[in-house]
C-alpha cells in the first residue's frame, strides 16, 4: 500500500435547496490508494450525501474534492471513467435479465465484444448467478439482485469503487460472498469507499473508518485504533454507540 | 456509437417486454380508429343514405305540399312518414309525437297554402299590370309549421329549413310564371305564340358540389379520410404515457442516479430513447394507415385514399413522430412520479388534441379557440395530413407544418435539458 491519497476532500459542505441545515459540514479527509475506507454513521448522518458528491451526483456547496489528482470540478467525465458506483437502491432494469443489465452497463463504460462477455460470465460465475443469468431481474431474490447490482459497478474494473450499503437486506451467505469479492478486488488494486450500518462487517472489512454524525466527522482511524482509544469499548459497534449516543435518528 | 446502440437495445427490450404498454401503444389506437370511424360513418349515412325520419302532414294537398314532400324525399337527407302509429298524422298528433321523441322533426303544410300563394301572386301580377290598387288590397300569409325535438342538431335543422325555403321559393316562382302566362294570354290575342310556361319548367341556375382538390381525380371526403389521420396523430402523441412512464420509472428505481455516474452524456442516454420511440411512432402510424386501407373496407367503410404524395406522408409522419417523442421526453423530465407523468401526459395530450381539432373540427370552434388551436402541434400535423389526404397536396404543401413540428421537437428537448439541469442542481 502506498501513502498517496487517491481522494482528497477539503472543507466539503453541502446544503440542499430548501433546507437550512447542511447535510455535510466542512469535512476534510484523505483516502489513501488501495485502502478500504468505511464511512459509518447513523441514519441521516451524511454518508450517502458524501458518496453522492464524490461520484459527481451532486455538486458541493463549498469545498474542494480531488480524485486521482483531478479536481471534481471540471474533470467529472474523466473521473467517471475511473470510478465504479454501487448505489444503495437496486439500480437495475427489472424487465431485463442479469446478462442484459450487465451488458448495458458494460457498454456504457466502453466495454464491448468478447471481453465484455467474458467479464460478465466471470462475475456471474463468481457470484453464483450463471444459471439464473438469463432470467428477468424481477424474478430474483433480494440477495441475487444485490449481487447483480454490485457486478454492474465493478465490471469495468474501476480504480475507485464507491459502495453505499452494499450488503443491506441480504442473507449471511450473500453478504460473505460480496465481502470476499470486494476484498479480492481491493487486493487487485481497487480503492474501496464504503458505507454500512453493519459494524461487525466494517470492523473486519475496512482498513480505516470515519464515523460521521450530523454531517461532521467525529473520529477517524483504523477500527483497532478506535477501539483502543475508547475506553470500555471492545468492538466497533460499542465505539459507534459511545460516540453517536443511543438517541433515535430520522 | 457503442453507447448509443446499447441504449437503443436496452429501450427496445424493455418496451418489447411490456405487454400492457405495447397494447396501449398499438392495439388501443387501432380500436379507437375503428370505432370512431364506424360511429361517424354511421352518423354520416343516417343523414345521407337512409335519412332522418320526418313526419309530414300535408293539409294543402296541392302544388306546394306535393312539391315540398317531393323535394325533401329527393334531398336524401330524410325519409317521410305520413302516419304515426298506423294512423294518418294530423297536426295535433304530430306535435305530440315530436314532443314524445318519436320523431326529430315534423312538418305541417297548412290547408290552402298553394291557393294563398296563387292569390298573392295574382295580386302582385295585377299590381304590376296596373289592374289593382295596392293600397286597398292585402296579401295572405302562408305559415308552414316545423315541430322540432329539442335534441335535434342545429345543423340538421338548418338543412331542413333551407330545403323548405328553397321549395317554397321554387313553387312560388312556378305559380308566378303560370299566373303571368294566364294574365298575359288574356291581353294578347295571338294565344298560339305564347310561351307554354317553359321558363317555369326549367331551372336556369343550377349548382354543382365540387371538392376543391389539387389532385387529378377527386378525393371524396368521408369518415375514413377524416378519422384515420386524426386518430393516428392522437395515438402517436399518446406515446407520452409509456415514454414519460419509463423515464419516471428510471428515476424511481434509481437507475437514473446510476446513469448519472457513468461516463455517458444525457444526450446519448436520451437519444437512444428518442430513436426507439420515434420508430415506435412510425410503426403506429403505419398500422393506423393499414387499418384504413385493409380493415375498415372489410366492414363496408370506404378505403383510405393516400392522396398522391408518399414523400409528403413520410416527411410529415416523421416530423409528427419527432414532435410526439420530444413531448414525451419533456413530460418524463418534468414529472417526478409515475402518477404525475400519467396524469400530466394524458390530460395534456387530450387537451392538445381537443384544441387541435382531433375531436371537433376547428372550423366549428369559436374564434378564440380557433386562434388557440394554431398553437397545438396536433393541429399542425392534422392540417398537414388533411392537405395530403383530402386536398391532394404534395410535399411542398406540408413543408411548413413539418418544419413547425421539428421546431417543436427542438423546443421540448431544450426545455428537457434545462429542467434536467435545474433538477440536478439540488
Amino acid at each position: 500500500m502506498t501513502n498517496d491519497p487517491i481522494i482528497k476532500i477539503n472543507s466539503l459542505s453541502k446544503t440542499f435547496a430548501g433546507s437550512s441545515e447542511p447535510a455535510v459540514r466542512g469535512i476534510s479527509l484523505d483516502i489513501e490508494k488501495e485502502e478500504i475506507f468505511g464511512l459509518l454513521g447513523p441514519n441521516g448522518a451524511g454518508k450517502t450525501t458524501m458518496i453522492s458528491i464524490l461520484c459527481g451526483l451532486y455538486p458541493p456547496s463549498h469545498g474542494k474534492v480531488t480524485i486521482d489528482g483531478m479536481s471534481l470540478n471540471g474533470n467529472l467525465d474523466k473521473i467517471k471513467q475511473i470510478i465504479g458506483v454501487v448505489p444503495q437502491d437496486i439500480a437495475l432494469y427489472q424487465m431485463l435479465s442479469a446478462r442484459e443489465n450487465l451488458s448495458f452497463y458494460g457498454h456504457m463504460y466502453g466495454l464491448s465484444g468478447k471481453s465484455l462477455k467474458d467479464k460478465i460470465e466471470l462475475w456471474l460465475n463468481n457470484f453464483g448467478l450463471t444459471d439464473a443469468g438469463n432470467n428477468r431481474l424481477s424474478t430474483y431474490s433480494g440477495g441475487m439482485k444485490r449481487r447483480v447490482n454490485l457486478i454492474a459497478g465493478i465490471l469495468h474494473e474501476p480504480k475507485i469503487l464507491f459502495l453505499d450499503e452494499p450488503t443491506v437486506g441480504v442473507d449471511v451467505q450473500s453478504r460473505n460472498v460480496i465481502i470476499d469479492h470486494l476484498k479480492e478486488l481491493n487486493r487487485a488494486g481497487t480503492t474501496v469507499v464504503y458505507t454500512s450500518h453493519h459494524m461487525d462487517e466494517a470492523e473486519s472489512f475496512c482498513s480505516r473508518v470515519a464515523i460521521i454524525d450530523n454531517g461532521k466527522i467525529i473520529v477517524e482511524g483504523s477500527p483497532q485504533q478506535l477501539i483502543a482509544k475508547n475506553e470500555g469499548c471492545t468492538n466497533l459497534e460499542a465505539v459507534f454507540l459511545h460516540l453517536t449516543k443511543r438517541k433515535l435518528r430520522d | 456509437m457503442i453507447k448509443l446502440l446499447a441504449v437503443i437495445k436496452k429501450e427496445a427490450l424493455i418496451l418489447h417486454r411490456d405487454r400492457v404498454g405495447l397494447s396501449v401503444l398499438f392495439l388501443m389506437p387501432m380500436i379507437l380508429i375503428f370505432v370512431m370511424t364506424l360511429i361517424q360513418d354511421s352518423a354520416f349515412k343516417s343523414l345521407n343514405e337512409r335519412g332522418i325520419p320526418i313526419v309530414f302532414v300535408d293539409n294543402d294537398k296541392d302544388s306546394l305540399g306535393i312539391s315540398i314532400a317531393q323535394g325533401l324525399l329527393n334531398s336524401g337527407m330524410c325519409s317521410l312518414n305520413y302516419t304515426i302509429d298506423g294512423k294518418i298524422a294530423t297536426a295535433e298528433v304530430l306535435e305530440r309525437a315530436v314532443s314524445d321523441g318519436k320523431f326529430l322533426v315534423g312538418v305541417v303544410v297548412p290547408k290552402g297554402a298553394t291557393e294563398a300563394i296563387r292569390n298573392n301572386v295574382k295580386l302582385l301580377v295585377k299590381q304590376t299590370l296596373g289592374e289593382s290598387d295596392s293600397i286597398q288590397t292585402q296579401s295572405e300569409s302562408v305559415e308552414i309549421s316545423i315541430f322540432i325535438d329539442p335534441i335535434t342538431k342545429k345543423s340538421f335543422l338548418t338543412s331542413v329549413t333551407s330545403t323548405l325555403r328553397e321549395f317554397i321559393s321554387e313553387i312560388k316562382t312556378k305559380i308566378m310564371f303560370q299566373t303571368f302566362s294566364e294574365e298575359l294570354s288574356e291581353l294578347i290575342p295571338d294565344k298560339e305564340n305564347l310561351p307554354k310556361n317553359a321558363f317555369a319548367q326549367s331551372q336556369i341556375i343550377k349548382y354543382k358540389e365540387v371538392y376543391a382538390s389539387k389532385q387529378i381525380g377527386e378525393i371524396v371526403p368521408n369518415a375514413v379520410q377524416h378519422n384515420v389521420p386524426a386518430w393516428a396523430i392522437f395515438a402517436m402523441f399518446f406515446i407520452v404515457l409509456p415514454l414519460a412512464g419509463s423515464m419516471v420509472k428510471e428515476k424511481n428505481e434509481g437507475t437514473v442516479l446510476r446513469l448519472q455516474t457513468i461516463p455517458a452524456s444525457f444526450l446519448v442516454l436520451i437519444n437512444g430513447k428518442i430513436i426507439v420511440y420515434i420508430f415506435v411512432c412510425l410503426i403506429q402510424f403505419a398500422l393506423m394507415l393499414s387499418v384504413g386501407l385493409f380493415i375498415l373496407p372489410i366492414f363496408g367503410l370506404p378505403t383510405l385514399n393516400f392522396g398522391n404524395s408518399i414523400s409528403g406522408i413520410i416527411l410529415l409522419s416523421v416530423a409528427t413522430a419527432f414532435a410526439a417523442t420530444g413531448y414525451g421526453v419533456m413530460m418524463g423530465t418534468i414529472a417526478s412520479t409515475e402518477q404525475q407523468g400519467a396524469i400530466m401526459g394524458s390530460l395534456s395530450v387530450l387537451l392538445l388534441s381537443a384544441i387541435g381539432g382531433v375531436w371537433v373540427p376547428t372550423y366549428v370552434m369559436p374564434e378564440l379557440m380557433r386562434n388557440i388551436s394554431y398553437f397545438s402541434p396536433l393541429n399542425w400535423s392534422l392540417n398537414g395530413f388533411y392537405e395530403l389526404f383530402l386536398r391532394g397536396g404534395d410535399i411542398a404543401d406540408v413543408l411548413l407544418a413539418s418544419l413547425k413540428l421539428f421546431v417543436f421537437f427542438l423546443l421540448t428537448m431544450a426545455v428537457s435539458m434545462v429542467v434536467n439541469k435545474i433538477k440536478r442542481k439540488i
